[in-house]
């Protein structure tokens, strides 16, 4: 069985991108969320393999809700999705605990080369 | 005081074209740069994501109807029309989602904050009232072959790390 993915992003078009990236290449897409307080919730009720987060969100942004999945599972396996690529946010995150941050726009292989090292 | 700063123009352009032409492979040109007094949008799609960091104001992207319809059809290839449909102003605003965000990092040379952005506010149609920062703004016209889209950038610097209200720049149906 495929590894289980939460696919995190306020934008219906992006899940579908990542859902769409993911699912022929062997992954479950177990759950959605669109903000950080559902991603911290559907993290605990489905416990995934790994969650695809963005960082802009409302309601609670991406890396308070990567901080409290990882505060409460140090082993959570978490990249960052996102449009915001600055030095400091990607220093930010890699220290929280995020395995890896993809930049929108991205390859398809860019993704799938980033859940699968996350996974490793 | 109001500062606008023309270096804060070019990350923009370069954002646009970028993205745009990676996600969709639709050729975008640079046209003309203008002011305006407050960044109302010229065309009928409109999306506006707020700035706050060391920078704060907020981006107004205008595009022509015609042409978010061949920006959604492309990125929505192999979709039905119904799922098109529901998905046109959130697909929108994702792309203007990730040439703000693309353009942050261009802008943001400082290695020790972070600049971020709002999530998008978005309307398409023709009745409706747009309520706006009264800030002027730097218009950057964009040319491609589906019709224009017009960028307005209105940013000021700031001193210090201010975070601005989220819900600045909102759009509304009359």
């Amino acid at each position: 069985m495929g590894k289980r993915v939460l696919v995190v992003d306020d934008a219906n078009f992006m899940r579908m991108i990542v859902k769409d990236t993911l699912m022929p290449n062997g992954f479950e897409i177990v759950g959605e969320a669109t903000n950080g307080n559902e991603a911290v919730s559907k993290y605990n009720e489905l416990k995934p393999d790994l969650v695809t987060m963005d960082i802009t969100m409302k309601v609670k942004d991406g890396l308070e809700a990567a901080r409290e999945i990882l505060a409460a599972d140090p082993n959570a396996r978490i990249v960052m999705v996102t449009a915001l690529g600055q030095e400091k946010m990607l220093l930010d995150a890699i220290a929280l605990g995020v395995r890896d941050f993809v930049v929108k726009p991205f390859t398809k292989e860019r993704i799938i080369s980033a859940v699968e090292k996350a996974l490793q | 005081m109001v500062k606008i700063n023309a270096k804060h123009v070019n990350p923009f352009v370069e954002a646009a074209m970028r993205v745009v032409t990676q996600i969709t492979g639709i050729e975008v040109r640079r046209g003309h740069l203008s002011y305006k007094d407050k960044a109302e949008p010229s065309y009928g799609v409109s999306i506006i994501i707020g700035i706050y960091g060391y920078l704060t104001g907020q981006i107004v992207y205008s595009l022509d109807s015609n042409l978010a319809q061949r920006l959604v059809d492309k990125l929505l290839d192999g979709k039905s029309p119904q799922e098109k449909q529901i998905m046109f102003l959130d697909t929108l605003g994702e792309v203007a989602n990730m040439i703000t965000g693309n353009a942050t990092s261009l802008l943001n040379q400082r290695k020790d904050q972070i600049l971020n952005i709002t999530t998008p506010a978005i309307a398409a149609g023709t009745n409706l009232s747009v309520h706006l920062v009264p800030k002027p703004a730097l218009v950057l016209g964009l040319i491609t072959q589906y019709g224009p889209i017009e960028i307005s950038i209105a940013v000021e610097e700031k001193e210090t790390l201010q975070e601005t209200d989220s819900d600045e720049g909102l759009l509304s149906e009359a």
